[in-house]
């Protein structure tokens, strides 16, 4: 014991780094892309993260939101978070410019099982705003497309005003080593895409169940149903891989805020395999 | 482990040493109850309390603490200190030992919490024994025992206390401030003999057997629903539970909107509002949810990783719940099948 | 320059509005940050025409003042209710419990012309929509402040939606049914750190009800106590006419 008094924390999980704001894209009138650059340059340096892992976003003053992160985790120096305005602290960060200071604490959690999936076939499957954080497996793959087989990317959001990196995804469609279906629920004159809910894709899709691992990100009610199409299609239940939103506080495991059944999604998850998740009680 | 024996006259010897090194904060009586509090002279303290209304967690992981001062400006941390003054907590029984012990695996485990450690290593703890009242059942999680944890423990044989001396710190405070002799084969006998006694005077013996399998089994059990009609959703269970850890975290601005603070307070899981995340998702509205997922967690979430049930058996949420929902009862209702 | 900011009191003995001005401390502070446009209790002039901000204190009692509360709404961004006058009716609220004619009577005498075009006595938030809660017999001017923070930053209102025991036991209070003693804080909004059972005496519910009390397990509480029902009702009616408690 020491008969210190004052003790400076060195290492305090909860001090956020202070962290510029890069660049803004307006995605749709709701949803911001913000590109952030973590200002200390050792911490910088050292920041790694795997694909499915989120951050703490924190603004003095009105609080902290756990956020995924966007970005490949190839791209060093930065990291993308995709934010959809829906409380104090996500609207503080969209009335925020660019040169702006923010926080960030993490990463945080357990991400996708990129090295199981290596060398097999990959189909993601995202409904709105899920995926912000498969974008980061997305662009991982991108990266690394040598080491990974088929691909294919289902995606389903409301309407065509709500599709994200629509940008990015309408060059991609013309690829032919990615094979990707954008559907909505409701259709304008401009949409050339599917329309129906995501479910509707798996009828147009090949899947060599025995050589694919898949990642689901969506709204809760989305789990479900996709599941059961993967399930019909023959996967295994351990290879398949659901992404939690949970009310992370602490992003550590420490406020007891994201339990989920029998585990914390900040420490646990946010990425658990439907085995798991099949295990943890009001999951799915 | 060693043992020595120290006359119970020389008690407050004891008290006043450690006092002229240390903060004393040991039992004292409230109204008709007891609270740790701050012992100024050693006949405030009062050893034979049968538990007080907080456990001593709030002297580790306070009510509301500061975890930050910041500027908004530029969002930058001013300063992130915490004040852990060399302490004593003294006269901590079995179970609130355990349930320190408990709450280190979460806060002093992975992602240690600097703010919670500071604290816990400036603090002596000296145990005491305990007898068990009508709502103790810490006999049914081994909660009882104690073997670390501590750096004296006094076991109280009447005239005399068995000392167990468990840190080197506790060697040399004993030591330096008290009087003790060596034990004898009589206070062997008479600790045995006392154990003996504490043990034998459990009004009950919980079957606990097979728990977190009950609890998946029982998930959608109707027993659920009627805790859920009764409980009344105050919180006051996790409050004065040793275990439960579980935080909010707040900014508060000053008048002058320009710095504040960042500050963590308890929080509830049977608050509604504790599930919910931003985009409007709650995942446990009901009040059944709730009083089951305090269960659930305690009994097999923090089991799942830790091997330990997180209650130590104190009893303070049953005394506390208005609604006279307990540990006891759920235990017996997920054993039986059903609520009283 | 700060937002505009008007201070209007409605039925009430303007005990809020006293504890705005016992912010001292923080006062100058304050002032700071708003343009303090208008404040009945403190100002001779009248009420401007255009204002960000209204603070209002008391309950509703005259047709006057439902359509001043009207217009404030039109008029103003942001509505605060402060105090339990405005927030549930509070102490006024009661008279409108029984023969109200009769009580204007017993207190001014037959034929004495006060209150014109009276109504029944009722919360703010029962005629306009408020978008910030400050509750309380009286305000406690630090959560005051903490509103007045949220509402500079564009915050939303967060009232507490508990009921008190959770926030007196991090008091160590000794429990007022322990003692045989009623104690509203059981079904009371939270956000007072439960001040007056630290200080001895039990709830009386100044507060509101707790959105998230559980009224019907409140009655058993109370029933197993030795309180029967009418006689906790009658307790929760001292500022919480308003509401409809089934209990």
């Amino acid at each position: 014991m020491t008969a210190s008094k004052n003790q400076h924390l060195a290492a305090n999980p909860y001090r956020p780094w202070p962290t510029r704001i890069t660049s803004i894209v307006d995605l749709t009138e709701n949803e911001k892309l913000f590109e952030l650059r973590i200002i200390d340059d050792e911490v910088r340096d050292t920041f790694r993260f795997d694909s499915g892992q989120f951050v703490e976003m924190s603004i003095f003053g009105v609080g902290e939101a756990p956020i995924s992160i966007s970005s490949a985790p190839s791209k060093r120096g930065f990291i993308e978070l995709c934010v959809r305005k829906a409380g104090d602290v996500t609207g503080a960060l969209h009335s925020k410019r660019c040169g702006d200071i923010i926080g960030i604490r993490g990463p945080f959690g357990r991400g996708f099982p990129i090295q199981e999936m290596k060398g097999h076939d990959v189909l993601l499957v995202a409904g709105g705003l899920g995926i912000a954080p498969l974008k980061s497996l997305i662009n991982q793959i991108h990266d690394e497309r040598h080491e990974f087989g088929k691909v294919t990317i289902l995606y389903g959001a409301r309407n065509p005003s709500e599709v994200l990196f629509r940008y990015q995804f309408d060059m991609w469609k013309h690829r032919d080593d990615f094979e990707l279906i954008l559907t909505v629920d409701e259709a304008d004159d401009s949409w050339a895409d599917e329309v129906g809910v995501v479910t509707k894709l798996f009828d147009k899709i090949e899947i060599d169940s025995a050589r694919t691992y898949s990642a689901i990100c969506g709204p809760p009610v989305m789990y479900r149903f996709v599941i059961d199409e993967m399930r019909k299609k023959g996967m295994d239940v351990d290879r398949i891989f659901v992404s939690f939103e949970r009310r992370m506080k602490c992003g550590i495991g420490k406020c007891g805020h994201c339990g989920v059944g029998h585990q914390y999604t900040c420490i646990d998850g946010p990425v658990f395999s439907y085995w798991e998740a099949m295990n943890l009680q009001e999951a799915i | 482990m060693f043992f020595r024996v120290m006359d119970q006259s020389r008690l407050p010897d004891l008290v006043r040493g450690l006092a002229e090194e240390f903060e004393v904060v040991g039992p004292v009586a409230k109204d008709d109850r007891y609270v740790f509090g701050r012992i100024e002279d050693p006949a405030d303290l009062e050893l034979h309390y049968d538990t007080t209304l907080l456990p001593p967690k709030k002297l580790f992981f306070p009510p509301e603490e500061r975890m930050m001062r910041f500027r908004v400006a530029d969002n930058e941390v001013v300063d992130d200190e915490v004040y852990a003054g060399p302490r004593v907590l003294f006269g901590v029984h079995p179970c609130d030992i355990n349930g320190l012990l408990l709450m280190d695996n979460v806060f002093m485990g992975d992602f240690e919490d600097p703010y919670y450690k500071a604290r816990r290593e400036n603090t002596v703890i000296v145990g005491v024994s305990c007898t068990p009242t009508d709502t103790c059942f810490c006999n049914a999680w081994g909660t009882d025992e104690v073997h670390w944890g501590f750096d004296i423990f006094l076991t109280d044989l009447g005239d005399r206390y068995f000392v167990s001396v468990r840190s080197v710190l506790g060697a040399e405070l004993l030591d330096r401030h008290v009087e003790t002799r060596e034990i004898g084969d009589a206070d062997t006998e008479a600790f045995q003999s006392a154990s003996r006694k504490f043990k034998g005077s459990f009004t009950e013996e919980l079957d606990t057997s097979q728990l977190p399998l009950l609890l998946d089994a029982k998930f959608d059990s109707p027993m659920w629903d009627e805790l859920g009609d009764r409980c009344l959703s105050c919180g006051a269970c996790s409050t004065v539970c040793p275990t439960c850890y579980c935080f909010d975290v707040v900014d508060r601005l000053e008048p002058d909107q320009k710095t504040g603070m960042r500050e963590r307070r308890w929080d509830s899981c049977q608050f509604v509002e504790f599930a919910a995340v931003a985009h409007g998702e709650n995942f446990r509205v009901s009040r059944a949810s709730r009083v089951k997922y305090r269960y659930y967690h305690k009994q097999w979430g923090y089991l799942s990783k830790f091997e330990r049930v997180l209650c130590v058996g104190c009893g303070r949420c049953e005394r506390a719940c208005l609604a006279k929902i307990s540990p006891r009862e759920v235990v017996k209702a997920l054993e039986t099948g059903g609520v009283q | 320059m700060g937002a505009r900011v008007v201070v209007l009191g409605l039925a009430s003995d303007f005990g809020c509005q006293v504890q705005l001005t016992n912010i001292e401390d923080h006062l100058l502070d304050v002032l700071g940050l708003i343009d303090l446009s208008y404040w009945q209790l403190a100002s001779s002039g009248h009420m401007p025409d255009e204002y960000d901000v209204a603070l209002v204190e008391g309950a509703v009692t005259t047709d006057e003042h439902v359509e001043l509360l009207r217009k404030v709404r039109e008029t103003a961004a942001v509505v605060i209710a402060i105090g339990s006058c405005a927030v549930t009716g509070g102490i006024p609220a009661l008279a409108g419990t029984g023969d109200l004619e009769g009580r204007y009577e017993a207190v001014y005498g037959e034929g004495t012309d006060v209150a014109r075009g009276r109504t029944r006595p009722v919360a703010v938030t029962s005629v306009i929509e408020v978008d910030y809660i400050v509750p309380g017999c009286p305000i406690d001017t630090g959560e005051f402040l903490k509103v007045l923070s949220r509402v500079l930053g564009g915050l939303s209102d967060k009232p507490s939606e508990q009921p008190m025991c959770f926030a007196c036991k991090t008091r160590e209070n000794v429990c007022f049914f322990e003692k045989g003693e009623m104690c509203l804080g059981v079904v009371t909004r939270s956000g007072c750190h439960a001040r007056c059972i630290s200080l001895g005496r039990p709830c009386t519910g100044c507060r509101g009800i707790a959105p998230e009390a559980n009224l019907g397990a409140a009655r058993d509480v109370f029933e197993q106590h030795g309180f029967e029902t009418a006689r906790s009702l009658h307790a929760m009616n001292l500022y919480n006419t308003n509401e409809e408690v089934a209990l």
